[in-house]
């Protein structure tokens, strides 16, 4: 396949053009054109993607539900806060123990995961989180307790002290090497090996894939992707309150891959604009309906459903049924190498 | 002894909110094939129709008539049931009936959707402050073998049995009952048998709102009815189906019994701080040695 790359298929091009263009955001602010909530919520939005690139490699590449998430990136938030504020070493080992000691449970649960199936393993990940989360409120001389946890903007290498605009664009250049790093991932021997186990099991194991170590491999790397969006959190928010940290945030991050598209990874940071964004963003600032209390949660809601119901495969597809039709091929369907099979594989059933 | 005996009452008290919340999933899940994520905010969203109903209405024309609390309590909560079902056809009617075609994870991404609405509606409709319910038998207790118990306990104790009793004989012994069981074991064959599928997803629907509801009514008086009213309830019911198994509908209030009396157990003589804790960790380790639950089958896949 020596085809010569067109400028549009390079992905890892697409990607930094991304990543540039997120990072002008707070230039627009600082020019007074979007208002400064903007650079809170659009991180806010990242940190969720990143949770969601983790989540995706695992629910939409190797088929397996998780719905830990959420104790996973308390425990990453966590740690981060601890080892940066109290024990006092540099932003650098916060974040490295904030991914490798919830890599241990996530290695744990991905061997656990090798007895059960579909919604036993869902929701003994829950009971997980809900451990996690418990450990939270009582673990009060580390976390803090009720009253939350307190943690700096990130300083560098011991010298470059950010704000809160400079955090903003050190998340950016995270998701972008994250968003590269998966890509990577799920279209190299990876990949295959996670769709084949997705497929069947048994045929995967059958062509010499080994369950156990895709399955540790798939589990770590959630797990990993999460605890860094937490401890990623902790830095940006900088405060961190036990009760954050409950079923709905896993589940938003699962709606989001879900919405976005699955085994796609535009689609998670689309997702994430559309549930996570879109409720402070547009609904809030439309006169008269904006004001009533709760009524962006009703709007999401239906948002939700009416997308779940009527594009099955994510709001990324439509950008390339559009894309298709404005190039008028089908040919480009080869340009798609993530979404080429979304069709036949969202007709599969899981259980 | 007696302390223990004390414990178990309130474990059963406890175990029977436990056993209607995983009734209403268990019934969702058996008929409609999805794990309702949004059971708990539909009872609390029922458990706000009676608190308003009760603090805002009734309870006011009863104490302006100069009666007792206690029918306007009553009312309350049969309006509350009728509003559930209401909400239930409505959910079914609307949302539910247009999933079939929806694959995998997509169900359950829906009942979130769901969940949001509810969230979302909640303050529209009831305000932001949070309210009180009171019991529906005020004082008085008694003692058996040195444990105290209040009537009011007794009464969630005989209703948490007695509502799962009887559901159970429906279940077993009418019409109605095998078209849920039918449906629950083969949707697609139990429709072209000419099992109604439609109407036993309605009543599914509906029994769980109503299921979530009296669990909502029985826990609000020990705290306030707020929008988290039944988060804990929530997660403890759906710990409960893995530990009794998803495959029967017995099983799941085995398994929320048993979660009660242990959490209560356990938070008396081991430690009140990391019960919670110890149980769930229990409750991972037996379902990697038994990862269908108590009385799960385990169903073989062919290639």
């Amino acid at each position: 396949m020596e085809r010569k790359k067109s400028f549009s298929m390079n992905y890892y091009l697409r990607y930094l053009i991304f990543g540039c263009v997120m990072a002008l955001l707070p230039l627009l602010t600082n020019a007074g054109i979007l208002k400064t909530s903007w650079i809170g919520i659009i991180g806010g939005t990242i940190i969720y993607t990143i949770a969601g690139l983790g989540l995706n490699l695992l629910l939409g590449w190797s088929g397996l539900i998780s719905l830990g998430t959420a104790g996973f990136m308390g425990l990453g938030a966590y740690i981060s806060a601890y080892v940066t504020g109290d024990l006092g070493l540099p932003f650098e080992v916060g974040i490295l123990l904030a991914v490798l000691i919830p890599l241990v449970f996530g290695i744990l649960i991905g061997l656990a995961s090798l007895r059960m199936e579909g919604l036993y393993l869902g929701i003994v990940t829950l009971c997980v989180s809900e451990v996690l989360r418990k450990t939270f409120d009582e673990l009060e001389p580390v976390t803090g307790g009720f009253s939350g946890k307190q943690a700096n903007f990130p300083t560098l290498l011991g010298i470059f002290k950010l704000n809160q605009q400079s955090t903003y664009i050190f998340l950016v250049v995270i998701m972008v090497l994250l968003m590269m790093l998966t890509y990577n991932l799920a279209n190299g021997q990876l990949g295959r090996a996670l769709n084949a186990m997705r497929g069947s099991q048994v045929a995967a194991q059958a062509m010499g894939v080994s369950l156990l170590k895709y399955r540790l491999i798939a589990f770590s790397l959630a797990t990993a992707f999460a605890s860094l969006s937490g401890a990623l959190y902790v830095h940006f928010i900088r405060f961190v309150y036990p009760s954050t940290w409950t079923l709905p945030v896993s589940l938003v991050i699962m709606a989001l891959i879900v919405i976005g598209g699955l085994r796609s990874v535009f689609g998670t940071f689309i997702g994430a604009l559309i549930v996570y964004a879109m409720p402070d963003l547009v609904l809030k600032n439309i006169p008269v309906i904006g004001d009533i209390n709760g009524l962006s949660y009703v709007l999401s809601g239906v948002l939700i459903i009416i997308v779940v119901l009527f594009y099955p495969g994510g709001v990324i597809n439509l950008f390339y049924k559009l894309h298709s039709v404005i190039t008028g091929g089908g040919k480009k369907k080869a340009a798609l190498p993530q979404t080429g099979e979304e069709q036949e594989s969202m007709e599969e059933t899981h259980e | 002894m007696s302390t223990l005996l004390q414990l178990l009452l309130r474990s059963l008290e406890t175990g029977a909110i436990y056993a209607l919340a995983t009734l209403g999933i268990i019934i969702v899940f058996r008929t409609n094939l999805m794990i309702n994520f949004a059971q708990g905010v539909m009872g609390m969203f029922g458990t706000y129709i009676v608190t308003f109903m009760f603090q805002k209405v009734l309870f006011v024309k009863s104490t302006e008539a100069g009666l007792a609390q206690q029918p306007a309590l009553l009312l309350s909560i049969l309006v509350g049931v009728i509003g559930a079902i209401a909400i239930g056809f409505i959910v079914d009617i609307v949302v539910i009936r247009r999933t079939k075609k929806v694959a995998g994870i997509g169900k359950e991404i829906i009942t979130l959707g769901m969940m949001m609405i509810f969230l979302g509606v909640t303050p529209m409709v009831f305000g932001v402050d949070p309210m009180r319910l009171p019991k529906v038998i005020e004082s008085g207790e008694f003692t058996i073998g040195g444990a105290n118990l209040s009537y009011n306990s007794l009464l969630n104790i005989l209703i948490g049995i007695g509502l799962t009793v009887a559901l159970f004989l429906i279940l077993q012994k009418t019409k109605l009952g095998l078209a849920i069981r039918t449906t629950a074991s083969n949707e697609r064959t139990a429709r072209l048998m000419g099992v109604p599928t439609k109407w036993v997803t309605l009543f599914a629907w509906a029994l769980a709102l109503v299921l979530g509801t009296l669990a909502g009514v029985m826990i609000a008086p020990s705290t306030s009815v707020t929008l988290n009213l039944m988060d804990s309830v929530q997660v403890n019911a759906f710990i409960a189906c893995v530990l009794g198994g998803f495959q029967t509908f017995y099983g799941p209030v085995i398994g929320a019994y048993i979660i009660a009396i242990a959490s209560n157990l356990l938070a008396y003589y081991v430690s009140s701080v990391w019960g919670t804790q110890i149980l769930y960790v229990m409750v991972i380790i037996f379902i990697v040695f038994k990862p269908v639950g108590l009385v799960g089958k385990k169903i073989t896949k062919k290639v």
